[in-house]
C-alpha cells in the first residue's frame, strides 16, 4: 500500500458522521486492497506516481473562489469548494419537483434511505471511489420528483484552490418519468488532487441529459466517476470533455437494469505537453432490448498521453440490445500516445454490437497548402481537423453550452503544434 | 544584379531537401510586371525552387538570401510570405475531403485581406466574386461546394489553381508545370487567365518543361535551370532554340549535379 493511501485512510478513520457505515466498509476494501502498479490492468497506462508525489492537502479557510460563469445558461448551482460544500454560493431556491439536500441536515429516516442507495450504481472495484467513499463528508442529494421536467440545468462545481485536496460527492435520483439535466464541472489551480463522483439513479421512462467538463490542466491530479443505473424506457446522454494534467481519470459506468433504455456517451479529449487523460467507460447491458451509442474522440499534440478503454458486456439475458462504440484519435506528434481497447464481452446470441477505433495524423501536406495561400498554419489546423470534434460537440443538446465550450476546445486545438 | 526596383531577388541559393543539395548557387532578379519563364530538364530543381521560396517544411536554405519586395523572405512563415504576395500555383493540388472549396477560398482571402489591414469581405460579396472567378476559369460553379479538388481531373485542379490566384490577386505567381497534364483547350484557358493577370505591378515565373505554354503566355525572359542554377538566359526566343535542340547542349554542369526526378 501507497503512503498516501494510509494517510487517506487514517483520516477517513478519525471521520464520525452519519456515513460511519459505509465510511467502514469502504475502509475495509481499501485495506484490502493491493496498490495499483504498470501490471494492474485498470492503470496499466496510467502510473499513480502522481497520487504518491502529490503536495495537496486538506485546505481549511476560505478559499474565495467562485465558479466562472458561462454565458446563455441559467443554472441551479451547486458549489463546493475545496470539498466542502458552500451553501452562500449555492442556489437557494429550487423549482418545484427538485429536492436538493446535504447529507447531514436530512432526518435519520432519509439518511437511512440514502446509506441504503449509496454506492449501489457505482461499482467497488474503482479504487478513488473507495476512497471517496471514505473521505467524502459532505454527501448532496439531488432528487426529481415523478413526471417533473426541470427545465434549468443543475451544475454541479467543484472548485480548488493551490494545494487543496477534495472528495466530492452526489446522489442524483431520478423518479419515473422525471427529466433533468446535470453538469458537473471541476475548476482546478496548481497542485490540487481531488476525486469527484456521482451517481444517478434514473426511473422508468425518466431522462437524464449530463456532462461532464474537466478542462484543469498543469500538476492537477483529478478522478472522478460517472455511474448511471437505467431502469425501463430511461434514457441518458451524456457528454465529456476533457483536457489532460499530470494525472485524469473518469471511470464511467452505464448500467442497463431495466429494459428497452437508451444510453449516448460522447466523450471529446484534447491533450497536450506531458497531459494525460485516461477515460474508462463500461456498460452492462443486464437487460433485453437496451441501445447504447458510445464515441469517444480524442486529439493528442506533443508528449500527451490518451487512454481509452471501452467495455461493453452483454449479459446472457440481454437479447435485442444494440450497441456500438466509436473511437477516433488524431496524433500531432511522434511522440504522443494513444492506448485504446474496446472490450466487448458478448453472452446473448440476438445482439448487434459494433465497435470501431482509428488513429490518425495530420496531413501535412494539406497543411502547407492551406499556408500557402495566406492561411495561419493555426486556423488550418482547425480547418482540417476541428470537424470530427464539432460534430459530436453538435450533439450537445444545450445550445449554451456547446456555444461555451466550442472555442475553448477550438482555442486548445489551434494551440496545438504538428511535430 | 539586384536593385531597389526589383520585385523578387534571389541572390547565390543554396537549398537542400533532406540533405541532398538540389538549388546550388540560383540568382534571379525581377521587376514589377515581368514574366519569367524557367525552363529545365527534369531533375533541374524547378519544382525544388517553387517549394524553397514558399518555406514548404523539409526543404532547407543552406545559404543565399531572397527578398520579396525588399522584405527577407526565408526569415517568413509560409503563410507570411503568402500575405506579402507570393502565389504558388502547384504541379500536383493537393485534395483536402471534407473542406469545401468555397470555405477554402473564403478563407485564403479572408487571412490575407486581414493580414493587409483591409475590411473583412461579406460572405454575399465573395461568393459573387467566386462565382465571376469560376466562369473566367471555366469551371461550372458548383465546384465551389465540392471539398478543395476532391475528385477533380487534372485540368479542374490547374484551373482551380489559377482561379485562387485571380482571387487573392498576389504580386508573385509562380506557375509550376501549370500546362502539365493539359490538353490543348484546357491550356488555352489556363493562359488566357494569366494573361487577364499580366499587369504593371505583377510578374510571373512560368516553370514548364515544353515550350508550348510560352506560345501564349510571352514571357519577357527565358531561364535554363540546370544543375541547380541558371545555366543561359534569353529572350522568348531562347524557348524556340531549346524546343528545337534540347537541352543536352546547356548541360555542362559536372556529374555529380546530376539530379533527382
Amino acid at each position: 500500500m501507497s503512503e498516501w493511501l494510509e494517510s487517506a485512510i487514517t483520516r477517513a478513520q478519525n471521520l464520525n458522521d452519519w456515513l460511519a457505515p459505509k465510511r467502514a466498509h469502504a475502509i475495509e476494501l481499501l485495506t484490502q486492497t493491493k496498490w495499483p502498479t504498470r501490471k494492474t490492468e485498470a492503470w496499466r497506462y496510467t502510473p499513480l506516481r502522481p497520487v504518491e508525489r502529490t503536495k495537496a492537502g486538506v485546505v481549511s479557510g476560505d478559499a474565495n473562489l467562485s465558479p466562472e460563469s458561462i454565458t446563455g445558461l441559467e443554472a441551479i448551482e451547486l458549489v463546493f469548494v475545496n470539498g466542502r460544500f458552500d451553501a452562500t454560493q449555492s442556489a437557494k431556491e429550487l423549482p418545484t419537483g427538485l429536492l436538493v439536500s446535504l447529507g447531514q441536515d436530512v432526518d435519520s429516516a432519509q439518511q437511512t434511505v440514502a446509506l441504503n442507495a449509496f454506492s449501489t450504481i457505482k461499482p467497488e472495484r474503482h479504487l478513488f471511489g473507495l476512497v471517496n467513499d471514505a473521505l467524502a463528508e459532505d454527501v448532496i442529494l439531488v432528487s426529481v420528483a415523478e413526471g417533473v421536467e426541470i427545465t434549468q440545468p443543475i451544475r454541479i462545481s467543484s472548485l480548488l484552490s493551490q494545494g487543496a485536496e477534495s472528495h466530492t460527492r452526489v446522489q442524483v435520483t431520478l423518479a419515473k418519468g422525471a427529466r433533468l439535466t446535470v453538469i458537473e464541472d471541476i475548476q482546478a489551480q496548481g497542485d490540487t488532487l481531488s476525486t469527484a463522483f456521482v451517481e444517478y439513479d434514473i426511473a422508468a421512462d425518466a431522462h437524464l441529459d449530463h456532462y461532464r467538463f474537466a478542462l484543469q490542466t498543469g500538476t492537477n491530479v483529478s478522478i472522478g466517476g460517472s455511474h448511471f443505473n437505467l431502469h425501463d424506457k430511461s434514457k441518458m446522454h451524456s457528454s465529456i470533455v476533457g483536457f489532460g494534467s499530470d494525472l485524469s481519470r473518469l471511470d464511467t459506468d452505464i448500467i442497463h437494469a431495466g429494459e428497452f433504455a437508451d444510453a449516448k456517451l460522447n466523450a471529446i479529449y484534447l491533450l497536450d505537453g506531458k497531459e494525460l487523460f485516461d477515460l474508462h467507460a463500461t456498460v452492462e447491458h443486464a437487460m433485453p432490448n437496451g441501445t447504447t451509442e458510445e464515441n469517444v474522440r480524442c486529439i493528442v499534440a506533443d508528449r500527451a498521453r490518451a487512454v481509452f478503454n471501452g467495455r461493453i458486456h452483454i449479459h446472457r439475458d440481454a437479447q435485442k440490445t444494440l450497441a456500438s462504440l466509436n473511437n477516433r484519435n488524431l496524433l500531432m506528434s511522434d511522440k504522443a500516445e494513444i492506448n485504446t481497447k474496446p472490450e466487448l464481452e458478448i453472452y446473448a446470441d440476438d445482439v448487434r454490437c459494433a465497435h470501431g477505433a482509428t488513429v490518425a495524423e495530420i496531413d501535412k501536406q494539406a497543411l502547407y497548402y492551406l499556408q500557402t495561400r495566406g492561411v495561419s498554419r493555426s486556423k488550418a489546423q482547425v480547418m482540417l481537423n476541428f470537424g470530427f470534434i464539432n460534430e459530436l460537440i453538435d450533439l450537445m443538446p444545450n445550445a449554451a453550452l456547446a456555444e461555451w465550450v466550442r472555442p475553448i476546445i477550438r482555442e486548445r486545438f489551434a494551440q496545438m503544434e504538428v511535430k | 544584379m539586384s536593385n531597389t526596383n526589383s520585385l523578387l531577388t534571389i541572390k547565390d541559393l543554396y537549398a537542400s531537401v533532406e540533405d541532398k543539395q538540389i538549388i546550388k548557387g540560383l540568382n534571379l532578379d525581377i521587376k514589377p510586371g515581368e514574366v519569367h519563364a524557367i525552363m529545365g530538364p527534369n531533375g533541374a530543381g524547378k519544382s525544388t525552387m517553387g517549394y524553397v521560396l514558399s518555406g514548404r517544411e523539409g526543404y532547407t536554405v543552406d545559404s543565399g538570401s531572397v527578398t520579396l519586395g525588399g522584405q527577407d523572405l526565408l526569415d517568413m512563415e509560409t503563410e507570411d510570405r503568402a500575405r506579402a504576395g507570393l502565389f504558388l500555383a502547384f504541379q500536383y493540388p493537393v485534395e483536402i475531403p471534407g473542406v469545401s472549396n468555397l470555405e477554402f477560398l473564403k478563407a485564403s482571402v479572408d487571412a490575407q485581406r486581414e493580414a493587409r489591414g483591409e475590411e473583412a469581405i461579406t460572405s454575399a460579396e465573395f461568393l459573387k466574386e467566386a462565382k465571376i472567378a469560376c466562369k473566367q476559369v471555366d469551371l461550372p460553379v458548383s465546384f465551389l461546394k465540392r471539398g478543395v479538388n476532391e475528385g477533380f481531373s487534372g485540368g479542374e485542379k490547374k484551373r482551380n489553381e489559377l482561379m485562387q490566384m485571380l482571387l487573392l490577386k498576389p504580386k508573385l505567381c509562380i506557375l509550376d508545370e501549370t500546362d502539365s497534364g493539359l490538353d490543348i483547350d484546357a491550356l488555352q484557358v489556363v493562359a488566357e487567365g494569366v494573361n487577364s493577370q499580366r499587369s504593371a505591378d505583377r510578374s510571373f515565373i512560368v516553370v514548364t518543361h515544353y515550350q508550348r505554354l510560352l506560345d501564349y503566355i510571352k514571357p519577357d525572359f527565358v531561364h535554363v535551370l540546370s544543375g541547380g542554377k541558371i545555366v543561359k538566359s534569353g529572350d522568348a526566343s531562347l524557348a524556340l532554340e531549346l524546343e528545337a535542340q534540347g537541352y543536352a547542349w546547356l548541360q555542362n554542369a559536372p556529374a555529380e549535379d546530376e539530379l533527382e526526378g
